[in-house]
């Protein structure tokens, strides 16, 4: 009896050790739903997918789509565009009303998100630079001018994410690697310029002349777009003009050198083309975000631009908005009556349901009566009718709204097809008109003004036009600023223009008092980079 | 042979004159005697009842007893504190003397310890074990609602009130973890990670609850949050035995929210506070409307045991339809429960098998907590229905009308849950045993959601043009958990016990999710179950369909043990050791050490102690022990592509692909160190007794998704260790019986709890956090984070501006930072400060059990005190600026001078110390004067009948967990009074 206990003991004791030595050991984790790193890249098209995630991120810092990243600082701080307060919504903290004051501190949460947005997008970039590096391609039947093109592409679009990220901080660290080192130390203003300028100058010309395949790519077009914009800005960044460079880079581009999606590019005839839902191919397009509902990457700025679901049906949409950015009574004043961009452009007035003169009724402070939209930003509901207003005093349909990018009604078979158009050759035009002023002292010569006036020009009837054109003695550089305004409205251009132009900190604009603070230029490094990174310096004035 | 032969003689003849006797002499008898205990001396009050009648007397001082009237045949029970029941079989006797011996199982409760049990005076450590005779009376919601007060510093709260698709919060001794798991682990009979689901009531034998980290470390890295081990009913040797148990319980809202009604908005109209516009012609209460007035919800169970020393069983079924006091809101489940205990192999080898399942239909479209603030916040002047009986919608922000989702969607989950383990026990010398033990768990839902064509979302003008929407999906998750343990028990010279144990675990863990959805249903006749029908895959002006998948899985291996030492019964030493690893971790910190000790002295049992005669138990505690966390997601440690959104290469949407997350190759568990003092008393004849515990805990390496450096991280947070939480806390726990008279009794249970915390490190050498923030409040306004956690600050800690008053036309003021007053525009964040807390710091319960003959009454108070609630509800609807929604009157009367939007400040921060009527219970023992039903207790119990409290909104009982306590939110679930009748029979 004895015996078969032990025997039995020994069987299971046996068992025990087993299960111990078979599982004990093992604690490697299984992925299902994530990709290891050593089972990807084995064909052109993964390298491509990892090429591209650095684009799908982009997006949702350069593009209005409801984020808090680039666009939102750089339009809410400048002089066209505002959230205010609307009665019991969009207080949000006053995040809004220190970006209208210009009293931001380095606590704002939004800032904060929008550092870490751009640098993922530096992450992205240069972790698939380094993977993308590393790869054999001729095995992945990628030929060697393929692969310097998109390892090109990567080059140019990180020294893009660097310029962008200049423009809000000045000094930053300079980082081409993953995790190294821990703590990178800030670099000045300076050498993150030089940076920027060595990186484009070195890869633009490496990259593919734009073209139908290349949509929503960084091809040559975009490169010299981003070149241009670097030179016109140099002065400001640097202290050093480069004007010449500008209007080379630019010319690279309206030559056609550079390429086009339908050879070279031209300037749009109408103001509806650029911006509309079969814009994938518009003539002007350099660099653009290939959103598109039906490949699954729609194109939604409801959340900074749409009002609340009462507005859908003025539309005919499915989507709405949180009712958020409106235009600044002073931005919307500076179209004048006749400007056609005034009315293509904007909602503005009584809303009526689509195609139909049933007016959409508001839902708060005008609940049940007629919604329209006024050019101010005061509680007229409560009879003020004459303040200049303020952040605070906002009501559901103060300011005029945006409507340059137009989704198409629901049933249109393009519906919320939009691109979003990050450069268009009009900016390049504007671009080298300003160079041509500033290098002549700010005095308009004749190729400049008719560069500006092509753009312009679209904007009036015939019959209006002989009056609204411009010619070098009414170009100043202050009308140049002003049409840069009209034209390139809910572009998030607004705010490196009139730095560049002196006028962010010493300008007024609506309710805007000027700080004549030259450090608010700059954004403060959040406080929490601050805390996490020993070696990053806070921009001056912010300490 | 003979020997049976001659007691088979002897039984049918004492049969044969019982009977006779029966006939003869069947007139009442008196009857007398004495009751002593084993040491002959006399006891007095010891309760003497006939069986089955009322008919009952005590003994006097000299334990003398006289009991008039009694059957001849009767039997008299005999009850007395501290000792054993008995019942004595009269038999025509006159005169009987009876011994009463000490209650071992008072005195020797046997305590669940995890891997084992033990002796209630072997405990060294903090456990609080509560049986089936102690629980909550009357109906619950989940099992753990059976204990809800009885254990001092868990601390539970249902935040959804009777919702039956809602669970409990539950928290023990504090929060312990920042992103990881909070909740206690749930051992249901030796398998950790139990499911709640598959617990009745009735089937609950009782709750241990490892308080302290020297008695959780056996659990090792999923101990920090505390141990819960719940103990099913068993089989048992015996005579067969059925029970049957059924309550009804019928709930009714306990506080409705103080709005305007339809009458109060038109007087506000006329007084011009309100625009005449927004009278739109009606009266409606859609508070009132979304009720389920008729609510009726009933549980039945019913279960079998029986079987001989060597194999017996327990089998349970339950039925029960829950409702909630919302519309298209209640539970219907219904399954069962085996065990099978058999010893064999000449009593060498136990076997225990256990099965159980739970198979449930919620509906989970009515109750969602947004409704009830569409109730407080729609106009009461709006219609609900239009002329032609469709919906009445209105389009402003944040409004929808519930009752047309009720009628118009259906969102229901059907679920099963299993679980089967199987133990073995060997018993290979008199002192030595080895068990292996294995168990799956299974649990599976399938969810099911449609949105008709007449859904006020699918509306033609919508992307789902007037046409239905349709979603589906799967959860698959599945445990397999295998144990073997080694049990060794000697005492030496007498006074020596040696009680050793050691085991191995391995536990895998997977689950898997699948969803689908589809919309363009031109019929609504399919609902969701043709989702191929929908037009969306062909037509793509509408949303397109979209489906979803996913699985993880984690190991966790462990080995383990656990000595005990005892000297005299004196003394007592125990030390505890488990090695675990787990997957979760970075490949540098796989595995981990988590070693207890903790000592015990009974000081009562010691020779000086023995003139102090009052005292009878009198026992110091103390222990020490180091648990982990691993309760946190899964690969956290890895370097993996995820998916990041479409981008076209020429022309075709493919995938992109970038870094998941940015990996940690140092990812380690939480720790946490705790030391605990205790004391166990009883005094007076045992006739009060209780413990005291003093704890300190600290958690360190607390895992947060701190902000990583960027550049040069891809991502912006990293998962990492930083940070170290105190908690620190006495707890009291005294039960006493103030009077036990004839056919009287009175006990009462108390238990009383402190606590506090503080989050003492929030970086390390790499990372840095200034502070948490947590809740950010809702739109409209979007007013910021309510709370915040800095280094050295406490959990649940409000933030925000500080009220000083109105400026003559109702505009907000608060103070500066420099202590002058300001507007809210004028407000920056220099200005904010800690203005409240949220966390209780005291919480106590009390417990009155009033016996009296058959009848038994017993009612629990419970409070929580020393905390502040930040009222949500006032901050938006008491404010005029809500129009043109609904508001509370609190707007025109108490707020009537605030003309300005809505700002968080102190000024809505109020005290919520309350103590509630939690529980009152009214039963009977029905006398039977009948063999064939053993016993039948019929009772009423009531629940949260009333509430004393200074806090000006309604149930100030909100979630008091984690790290946002004490919000009154805007959107809610109604708080229910709720009474039911229940009656449990025995046969």
């Amino acid at each position: 009896m004895k015996n078969k206990i032990y025997h039995i003991s020994a069987l299971i004791l046996a068992a025990i050790l087993m299960a111990g030595m078979n599982s004990c050991t093992d604690l490697d984790e299984n992925v299902y739903s994530e990709l290891h790193e050593s089972n990807f890249y084995n064909n052109r098209l993964e390298v491509l997918q990892a090429a591209l995630r650095p684009f799908t991120h982009m997006q949702a810092w350069l593009a209005p789509t409801g984020q808090n990243g680039y666009y939102y600082h750089a339009e809410l701080s400048a002089d066209q565009l505002a959230w205010p307060q609307k009665g019991r919504h969009g207080y949000d903290g006053g995040d809004h009303f220190r970006q209208h004051y210009h009293t931001w501190t380095a606590n704002e949460g939004r800032m904060r998100t929008a550092w870490t947005l751009m640098w993922t997008g530096v992450g992205y970039v240069n972790a698939a630079i380094m993977d993308l590096e590393e790869v054999d391609y001729e095995a992945l039947d990628i030929s060697e001018e393929e692969m310097i093109a998109i390892l090109s592409e990567l080059y140019v679009l990180r020294a893009f994410h660097y310029m962008k990220i200049m423009e809000l901080w000045g000094n930053v660290p300079i980082i081409t690697a993953v995790a190294e080192p821990i703590n990178p130390p800030t670099q000045s203003k300076a050498e993150v310029f030089d940076f920027i300028k060595t990186e484009l100058e070195a890869h633009v010309p490496n990259l593919l002349p734009y073209s139908e395949e290349l949509i929503g790519r960084v091809s040559q077009t975009a490169g010299y777009a981003m070149l241009a914009e670097l030179y016109l800005n140099a002065e400001y960044f640097i202290g050093e003009p480069m004007y010449d460079e500008c209007i080379a880079a630019c010319d690279k581009i309206i030559s056609g050198e550079a390429g086009g999606i339908n050879g070279t590019p031209e300037l749009a005839s109408d103001l509806l083309e650029t911006f509309s839902n079969t814009n994938q191919n518009a003539s002007e397009a350099l660099f653009q975000f290939a959103f598109s509902r039906l490949g699954g990457f729609t194109f939604d700025w409801g959340g900074f631009f749409m009002g609340y679901s009462n507005m859908s049906r003025a539309l005919n949409v499915g989507y709405s908005g949180n009712n958020a950015f409106v235009v600044i009574p002073s931005a919307f004043d500076a179209y004048q009556d006749n400007d056609l961009r005034k009315e293509e452009w904007f909602l503005f007035g009584p809303q009526y349901e689509y195609g139909t003169d049933t007016p959409i009724l508001g839902t708060e402070e005008y609940n049940g009566q007629p919604l329209i939209y006024v050019n101010s930003i005061r509680r007229e509901s409560q009879g003020d009718l004459t303040s200049e207003g303020g952040m605070d005093q906002g009501e559901e349909n103060s300011g005029a709204r945006f409507h340059k990018y137009k989704s198409g009604t629901i049933d249109d078979e393009d519906y919320r097809e939009n691109h979003y158009i990050i450069y268009r050759l009009t900016e390049i035009y504007f671009n080298k008109a300003e160079a041509l002023m500033r290098k002549n002292n700010g005095v308009a010569t004749q190729e400049a003004v008719d560069l500006v006036n092509a753009s312009r020009k679209r904007a009036f009837t015939d019959e209006d036009w002989a009056e609204a054109q411009y010619t070098t003695s009414t170009l100043t550089m202050d009308e140049l600023l002003a049409e840069r305004g009209r034209e390139f409205i809910f572009e998030g251009k607004r705010r490196t223009d009139i730095i560049r132009f002196g006028k962010f900190t010493t300008g007024s604009w609506w309710d805007h008092e000027p700080t004549n603070d030259p450090n608010r230029e700059i954004y403060p490094v959040p406080h929490t980079q601050l805390a996490a990174n020993p070696n990053l310096v806070q921009n001056p004035g912010y300490e | 042979m003979k020997r049976l032969n001659s007691n088979l003689v002897k039984g049918i003849l004492f049969t044969f004159l019982w009977t006779f006797s029966l006939c003869m002499f069947a007139q009442n008898i008196t009857v007398t005697g004495t009751v002593t205990d084993t040491s002959g001396e006399p006891l007095i009050g010891v309760t003497i009842q006939a069986q089955g009648t009322a008919n009952g007397t005590v003994t006097d001082m000299d334990g003398n007893f006289t009991l008039n009237d009694v059957a001849p045949d009767g039997i008299l029970e005999i009850s007395y504190v501290g000792m054993e029941s008995q019942e004595v079989a009269i038999n025509s006797q006159t005169n009987i003397q009876i011994t009463m011996s000490e209650d071992t199982e008072l005195l020797d409760e046997v305590v669940v310890v995890g891997y084992g049990t033990m002796d209630r005076r072997e405990v060294t450590s903090a456990i609080k074990t509560v049986s089936a005779r102690d629980f909550n009376p009357g109906g619950t919601r989940s099992p753990l609602d059976l204990i809800q007060g009885k254990v001092a510093g868990l601390n539970m709260t249902r935040t959804q009130g009777a919702n039956p698709n809602s669970g409990v919060d539950i928290q023990l001794r504090g929060v312990t973890s920042l992103t990881g798991t909070r909740t206690p682990l749930i051992v249901i009979d030796g398998v950790p990670g139990g499911n709640l689901d598959l617990l009745q009531q009735d089937d609950i034998e009782s709750f241990n609850v490892l308080k302290d980290g020297s008695a959780a470390a056996i659990y090792g890295t999923r101990a920090n949050a505390g141990v819960i081990l719940i103990t099913t009913k068993k089989g048992q040797a015996g005579e067969p035995q059925f029970n049957y148990s059924t309550y009804l319980q019928h709930d009714r809202v306990s506080d409705k929210p103080g709005i305007l009604s339809a009458t109060d908005f038109r007087d506000l109209i006329s007084q011009g506070v309100i625009d005449a516009d927004q009278d739109f012609g009606a009266s409606t209460d859609l508070f009132d409307e979304l009720i389920n007035k008729n609510n009726l919800s009933h549980y039945h169970n019913f279960s079998a045991s029986g079987g001989t020393q060597n194999t017996n069983y327990r089998a349970s079924v339950f039925y029960s339809n829950l409702e909630g006091i919302a519309k298209e809101n209640s539970r219907e489940q219904f399954g069962g429960r085996i065990n099978i205990n058999q010893k064999g192999l000449q009593d060498l080898l136990t076997m225990s098998l256990n099965l159980a399942t739970n198979v449930n239909k919620a509906n989970m479209l009515g109750g969602a907590s947004g409704d009830f603030e569409q109730a407080i916040q729609r106009n009461p002047t709006a219609p609900l229905y239009n002329e032609d009986g469709s919906f009445f919608e209105t389009e402003a922000f944040n409004n929808y009308n519930p009752l047309s989702r009720l009628a118009n969607r259906i969102s229901e989950r059907n679920q099963q849950t299993t679980s089967a383990d199987l133990s073995l026990q060997l018993q290979l010398t008199n002192d030595w045993s080895v068990s292996a033990f294995g168990s799956y768990l299974r649990n599976t839902y399938n969810d099911r959601f449609y949105r008709s064509s007449e859904d006020w979302d699918n509306r033609v003008g919508t992307e789902y043009q007037g046409m239905g929407y349709a979603s589906k999906s799967n959860h698959l998750a599945w445990t397999k958990t295998f144990e073997a343990t080694t049990d060794y028990r000697k005492t030496f010279n007498d006074i020596h016990t040696i009680t050793a144990m050691a085991g191995y675990s391995y536990q895998y863990e997977t689950f898997e999710n699948f969803n689908v959805n589809n919309s363009g249903f031109t019929t609504d006749a399919f609902l969701d179950w043709n989702l191929g029908a929908g037009s969306a895959i062909n037509d793509t002006s509408l949303p397109r369909p979209g489906m979803g998948s996913e699985k993880q899985d984690n190991t966790l291996v462990a080995f383990f043990g656990r000595v005990n030492y005892s000297l005299a019964d004196k003394y007592y030493l125990q030390g505890i050791l488990r090695r675990e690893g787990s997957s979760r971790f970075g490949a540098n910190h796989k595995w981990g050490n988590f070693p207890a000790v903790s000592a015990g002295w009974t000081i009562s049992e010691e020779e000086f102690m023995d003139g102090v005669d009052f005292v009878d138990e009198l026992k110091f505690r103390v222990g020490y022990g180091i648990t982990g966390n691993q309760g946190i997601p899964n690969y956290q440690s890895l370097v993996t592509l995820g998916t990041g959104g479409v981008y076209p290469q020429n022309g075709v949407y493919y995938q992109t692909y970038g870094a998941a997350r940015n990996p940690n190759p140092d990812l380690r568990w939480e720790q946490k160190a705790e030391l605990n003092f205790g004391v166990d008393f009883a005094v007076l004849e045992r006739r009060i007794s209780g413990s005291i515990d003093v704890y300190n805990r600290n958690t360190k390496d607390l895992l947060y998704n701190y902000n990583a450096q960027q550049p040069p991280y891809v991502r912006d947070l990293i998962y990492t260790n930083v940070g170290t939480l105190r908690n620190s806390g006495i707890e009291f726990q005294i039960s006493a019986i103030p009077l036990q008279q004839n056919n009287f009794n009175w006990n009462i249970d108390f238990t009383a709890n402190t606590q506090s915390n503080r989050l003492t490190k929030l970086s390390s050498d790499l990372y840095e956090a200034n502070w948490l923030s947590f809740y950010g409040l809702p739109s409209p306004g979007n007013l910021g984070d309510a709370f915040r956690l800095e280094e050295g600050g406490s959990v649940g800690n409000f933030y925000g501006k500080r009220f000083a008053g109105f400026t003559e036309d109702g505009k907000w003021l608060f103070y500066k930072q420099d202590g002058s007053t300001g507007t809210a525009t004028e407000m920056s964040d220099d200005d904010l400060t800690v203005i409240g807390n949220g966390v209780p710091k005291f919480q106590a319960s009390l417990t009155n059990t009033f016996t009296y003959k058959n009848f038994d009454l017993t009612f629990m108070f419970r409070g929580k005190f020393g905390f502040d609630i930040l009222n949500l509800k006032e901050l938006y609807f008491g404010n005029k600026k809500w129009l043109p929604n609904n508001l509370f009157k609190s707007a025109v009367t108490k707020h009537d001078q605030l003309d300005d939007d809505p700002q968080y400040s102190d000024y809505y921060l109020e005290k919520g110390d309350f103590v509630k009527l939690d529980n009152l219970t009214l039963g009977y023992n029905v006398p039977l004067n009948t063999s064939y039903i053993r016993n039948l207790r019929v009772y009423v119990t009531g629940k949260n009948l009333f509430t004393i409290t200074g806090y000006s909104g309604s149930d100030p009982e909100l979630q008091d967990t984690g790290f946002e306590p004490g919000v009154d939110a805007r959107d809610y679930y109604p708080r229910t009074r709720s009474w039911s009748v229940g009656l449990n029979i025995g046969f």
